[in-house]
């Protein structure tokens, strides 16, 4: 369990560029499913057309995917699945325009969850990511618009933001198709479990609340020994999401979570 | 055609838009009154005696059956055969001329308060009516709502124990928490409160005290009391508030040892080149869009400062975390910082 | 047993919901931020603290000034409606020659050299392909040059603060300031701004801007305003003002689509959409130099294939249609001229003909479709030797050569302008009606959303006609 996770300069030199094919929109029987999450903004659709090599429509402003789009690449003869959504400042929120995004990290069961997040603006981000750490151990950091951090004299450590985060950081400019390989080579690391991410748990959350949450996690742990979120679960109940109350009393909730 | 002539079109065209306009004008069109004249129904009388009489019983008012018709302003024949088929049903008994609750009656009026609450919560959280209609609207819908809405409805709000404007919801077996409050009128100066309550009834108090900008969940301060007039002073701005008009807003009174943040604003109130700091949001702001703002970065502790005034005034753009982000003053007067 | 325990986690989450009380969210929120800011401390360095570039600060101060926020903003609209009318000129006529000109009586030739029977002429390449080469060339190139010219404004960041700065005005009709940015997408396809309506997180604002979306003129029905404004309003402008006047023309029918757009979005938030939340937030992301050729190739190659596809799918029907009802008779008249008669006293009110109304129920599936439909009505009923028989679209290689079958069809100023608020004011496309439906999920905001746009247009029209014969 306790290995230590890779940034992403160590794995750049094992990039092997013979070994990828971008396969444009045939998505047809694949080994891996890959999200590219992240808030609006970040560069997620041109960091899936870079992958992909389709043409995903981009443009600077919050909101301009509004639709998932799929595509495909492989890389070293595994066909990875790729999922562009629409951004999201968070995923505790219940409103509809970030229903699709939501809806895909916690029930999409993807291999790997990409989080592109903006570089110089990384606190804010960091809002989104801690969430989906809770709810994935499977997650690649993309510190994408590395050029604009660097133009805003911003540095980042991308080394402790891995030790921090639990998880891989590669840093990119996805624009400039700079960083890819690397992340492309992280992506199938994580996937294949050559890196075991040990990501990140909320801290700061005050002593009531975090009691009651370790209680009802304890409970939904030993109903269902093996998901892996039963804190984020709790999290979901104590704010009343009538939607997993549904899947649980349903007894649909295995199936979505396993 | 050959009868076609322009001016003739126009003025049937007039005509039609007229009738139109006579048929759905709000309030006073035809099809309006039409359509209400035929709800007050004997099922919703009786259910507002029921009503009347539980809050005045809880204030240990008893009434007769002219009270009763003066109250309600209905019809006197209407009220007298509702009491006295409710008295058969056994929800009310008569004690002389008075007419009291049985507890079976005291229950079904606690299941129409909870009700009328649950959906002024609900028209609160969910819909974007403005806070005078909240009351109003409830008031017909308590009548439509059956046990099972009344539960489901409480159930997708998150069995909620206050209504927006601070009044207890009963729970489904009827328990109600308590307000601890005082009314404004009666505090002392210096006293420092959080308010917890504002009354909706009567209707002209209620809409000064909206007027004003007055909202739940605020720290006041009082500074000045005489009988004229009460000076309060909450969120960077002075507030002088009649007597009458001050006892209808119920605060609970807190620790003397609590500091009260004189230099507490509105983000709205911020000018060009100055930096605050974000104290909190206002329970003013619900559900949906309180999420989002707290998702956007608007939380304790965060510095916030001008980017972009507006050539129109409004929204203005606040950097907050690195970015730029516009808001309404409506909602930046919801969110309070310290400079 | 299961069950039991699974009621058993949700109760307990209802007692310790009520535990820790309504200030869940706020501390789970804060929680999160708190962490966020411990991560950053430990690995980000910022020299400059949050302070956006200078430049970037400098960009906006002109852009939303108060002196050239919105001068700035009528002219890059301008600007652009300009270079779309003018660029789109000489392809336009270059693809008609060839397309029209050159390989129609190609293929005629062809056909009968083969002997192919005259119905299945008629039908296939009078009909099919005459209607797709038309939409082609009138439609083609006014896209390929203002979705280019309109995706780089989307990149360099400009289209946020065209909301925010017209934020104030939406709010005044009860709407969203990012429904500007939803509208400026349904200049280029108001089945596309619908569907961007999803970034208007408030159910009120989102209702109100799918159903005025269809007022921003799109892609489909820049062309016939371009067109009528070039034949008729062109024509009575002195010849050196001819284009001025027909620019002028089209940017105000433009402008007066936004007019409504407010006007209709006011009226429903007073009445029917009186209740539903609304707030308001819009972020301003930094300024980015789009990156040029590579906009323009994609968005061009990118269109052309929507173009394309469109032109297949709607209009080659569309086209076979129309041949079938000129050519079908009932009685002695063919279907087409009895539709047109029925319809005629109906389109006189309103200063318009019952041709231009037939042309609209048959261009429901796409509005690039309006005109040369129309001129080939005109011709089957005045009978004017134009055309090559009944139902065939044919070659128009000058903007005057259209004038003068339209004059000869009993076109007047008034039938003109009447049409190019018809063209504004009308039901959306049946692609747009679709998404309207898929994104509302009501069957009722679907109607509305369709009848409403006609009903205002019918009024429009009638009172423009009226007053116009009063003098
Ligand atoms: N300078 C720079 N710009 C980028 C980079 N990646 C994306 N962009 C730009 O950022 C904007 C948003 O990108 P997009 O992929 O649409 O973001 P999404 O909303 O997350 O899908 C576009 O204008 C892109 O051209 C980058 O690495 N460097
Ligand atoms: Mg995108």
């Amino acid at each position: 369990m306790e290995v230590k996770p890779k940034s992403g300069c160590e794995t750049c030199a094992h990039f092997n560029a013979a070994g990828l094919k971008k396969l444009g929109v045939n998505t047809t029987s694949f080994d891996h499913i890959i999200a590219l999450a992240g808030n609006p903004n970040t560069g997620k659709s041109t960091v899936f057309n870079a992958l992909t090599g389709l043409r995903q429509h981009t443009g600077n402003w919050p909101g301009k995917t509004v639709t998932r789009a799929e595509g495909a690449f492989e890389y070293n003869n595994e066909k990875y699945k790729l999922v562009d959504l629409p951004g999201t400042y968070s995923l505790l929120s219940t409103s509809e325009d970030e229903e699709v995004a939501r809806n895909f990290i916690l029930f999409g069961k993807p291999t790997v969850t990409v989080i592109v997040v903006d570089a110089s603006r990384l606190e804010r981000n960091l809002n989104l990511v801690l969430q989906i750490l809770e709810i994935t151990d499977r997650a690649v950091l993309c510190l994408n618009l590395m050029d604009e951090a660097k133009r805003n004299k911003i540095e980042i450590d991308s080394r402790s933001l891995a030790r921090d985060l639990g998880i891989p950081v590669v840093p990119t400019s996805a624009r400039f198709n700079q960083g890819i390989p690397e992340l492309i080579q992280t992506i199938s690391e994580v996937a294949s479990g050559a890196i075991v991410c040990k990501p990140h748990r909320i801290k700061n959350i005050p002593k009531n609340i975090e009691k009651a949450v370790e209680q009802l996690s304890e409970e939904i742990r030993k109903e269902y020994p093996d998901i892996p979120n039963s804190r984020w679960i709790a999290f979901r109940l104590l704010e009343g999401d009538q939607h997993i109350i549904e899947l649980l009393k349903s007894g649909e909730f295995e199936e979505f979570m396993a | 055609m050959n009868t076609y002539n322009p001016f003739n079109a126009l003025l049937i065209f007039l005509g039609i838009c007229l009738l139109g306009y006579l048929f759905f004008r709000p309030k006073h069109g035809w099809f309006w009154l039409i359509k209400n004249n035929s709800t007050t129904t004997q099922k919703v009388v009786a259910e507002d005696i029921l009503k009347r009489l539980y809050h005045n019983e809880n204030a240990s008012n008893y009434l007769n059956i002219n009270d009763v018709v003066r109250i309600l302003k209905q019809d006197e024949k209407m009220v007298v055969e509702s009491i006295d088929k409710m008295v058969t049903l056994g929800w009310v008994k008569m004690e002389g001329d008075i007419v009291r609750l049985t507890k079976s009656g005291s229950d079904y009026a606690l299941r129409i308060i909870r009700a009328h609450r649950l959906w002024e919560r609900y028209l609160a959280d969910k819909t974007g009516f403005n806070k005078s209609e909240w009351h109003q609207r409830a008031e017909r819908k308590e009548h439509e709502l059956t046990i099972d809405d009344t539960d489901l409805l409480a159930k997708t709000l998150g069995n909620p124990q206050f209504d927006p404007h601070g009044d207890p919801i009963p729970t489904i077996s009827g328990k109600m928490a308590k307000l601890k409050g005082v009314p404004v009128s009666e505090l002392n100066t210096r006293t420092i409160g959080r308010i917890i309550h504002i009354k909706d009834k009567p209707d002209i108090i209620y809409k000064q005290i909206m007027a004003e900008n007055i909202h739940i969940g605020s720290i006041i301060r009082i500074v000045e009391k005489s009988p004229e007039r009460i000076v309060f002073h909450s969120e960077g701005e002075a507030f002088k508030l009649a007597p009458i008009v001050a006892g209808n807003i119920t605060v609970s009174v807190l620790e003397k040892d609590v500091s009260y943040e004189e230099d507490i604003l509105r983000l709205n109130s911020l000018k060009k080149d100055e930096i605050g700091k974000i104290i909190g949001i206002s329970k003013e702001i619900r559900g949906e869009s309180r999420r989002r703002l707290l998702d956007l970065g608007f939380v304790k502790g965060a510095d916030v400062s001008i980017d972009l005034l507006n050539p129109l005034g409004e929204p203005k753009a606040y950097l907050i975390k690195g970015t730029s982000i516009a808001l309404r003053n409506n909602q930046a007067s919801k969110i309070l910082i310290k400079k | 047993m299961k069950q039991k325990n699974i009621d058993n986690i949700i109760a307990l989450s209802n007692d310790l919901r009520w535990q820790i009380g309504d200030e869940f969210h706020d501390n789970l929120a804060e929680g999160i931020y708190a962490d966020a800011a411990e991560i950053v401390k430990g690995s980000v360095h910022k020299p400059n603290g949050n302070k956006r570039l200078r430049l970037d600060a400098k960009i906006d101060k002109v852009l939303t000034s108060k002196t050239w926020g919105f001068p700035l903003m009528f002219l890059i609209l301008a600007v652009v409606l300009w270079l779309t009318i003018v660029g789109a000129n000489y392809p336009s006529s270059m693809l008609g020659n060839l397309l029209l000109d050159t390989i129609h009586p190609a293929l005629k030739g062809f056909a009968s050299g083969i002997g192919l029977p005259w119905w299945l002429d008629g039908f296939l390449i009078d009909g099919v392909y005459l209607a797709v080469a038309w939409v082609i060339a009138v439609m083609l190139p006014p896209m390929a040059i203002f979705f280019p010219l309109f995706t780089l404004l989307e990149d360099f960041g400009y289209l946020p603060r065209v909301a925010f700065n017209l934020d104030h005005l939406f709010k005044l009709s009860g709407a969203h300031g990012k429904q500007a940015l939803t509208m400026s997408m349904g200049f280029g396809c108001n089945a596309a701004g619908v569907v961007a309506t999803r970034i208007i997180d408030s159910p009120r604002e989102r209702l109100i801007a799918i159903i005025t979306n269809n007022f921003s003129l799109c892609n489909g029905r820049w062309p016939t305003q371009i067109l009528i404004a070039t034949i008729f309003i062109g024509a009575v402008a002195p010849a050196s003002m001819a284009g001025i006047a027909s620019l002028g023309a089209v940017i105000g029918i433009a402008v007066l689509g936004i007019c409504f757009m407010f006007l209709v979005s006011w009226a429903l938030s007073k009445t029917v959409l009186k209740g539903e939340v609304s707030t308001f937030n819009l972020e301003l992301p930094p300024y980015r130099p789009p990156r040029f050729w590579k906009t323009i190739y994609t968005s061009i190659i990118d269109r052309t294939l929507i173009v394309l596809w469109r032109a297949i799918v709607f209009a080659a029907p569309a086209g076979a249609l129309i041949w079938l009802i000129s050519n079908i008779y009932v009685g002695d008249l063919s279907l087409a001229a009895w539709l047109i008669q029925s319809l005629d006293g109906f389109g006189f009110l309103l200063g318009l003909n019952g041709v231009i109304l037939v042309a609209y129920i048959v261009a429901i599936p796409a509005n690039e479709i309006v005109i040369p439909t129309i001129l080939m009505l005109t011709v089957l009923v005045t009978g004017i030797s134009g055309g090559e028989g009944a139902g065939v679209m044919f070659e128009l290689e000058s903007a005057s050569a259209t004038g003068d079958i339209l004059r000869a069809g009993g076109w007047t100023l008034l039938t003109a302008v009447n049409l190019m608020l018809f063209s504004l004011l009308h039901n959306p496309c049946s692609t747009t009606i679709y998404t309207i439906y898929k994104e509302t999920k009501s069957t009722k905001w679907t109607v509305i959303a369709s009848i409403l746009p006609v009903i205002l247009g019918f009024i429009v029209t009638f009172l423009v006609a009226q007053i116009w014969r009063l003098f």
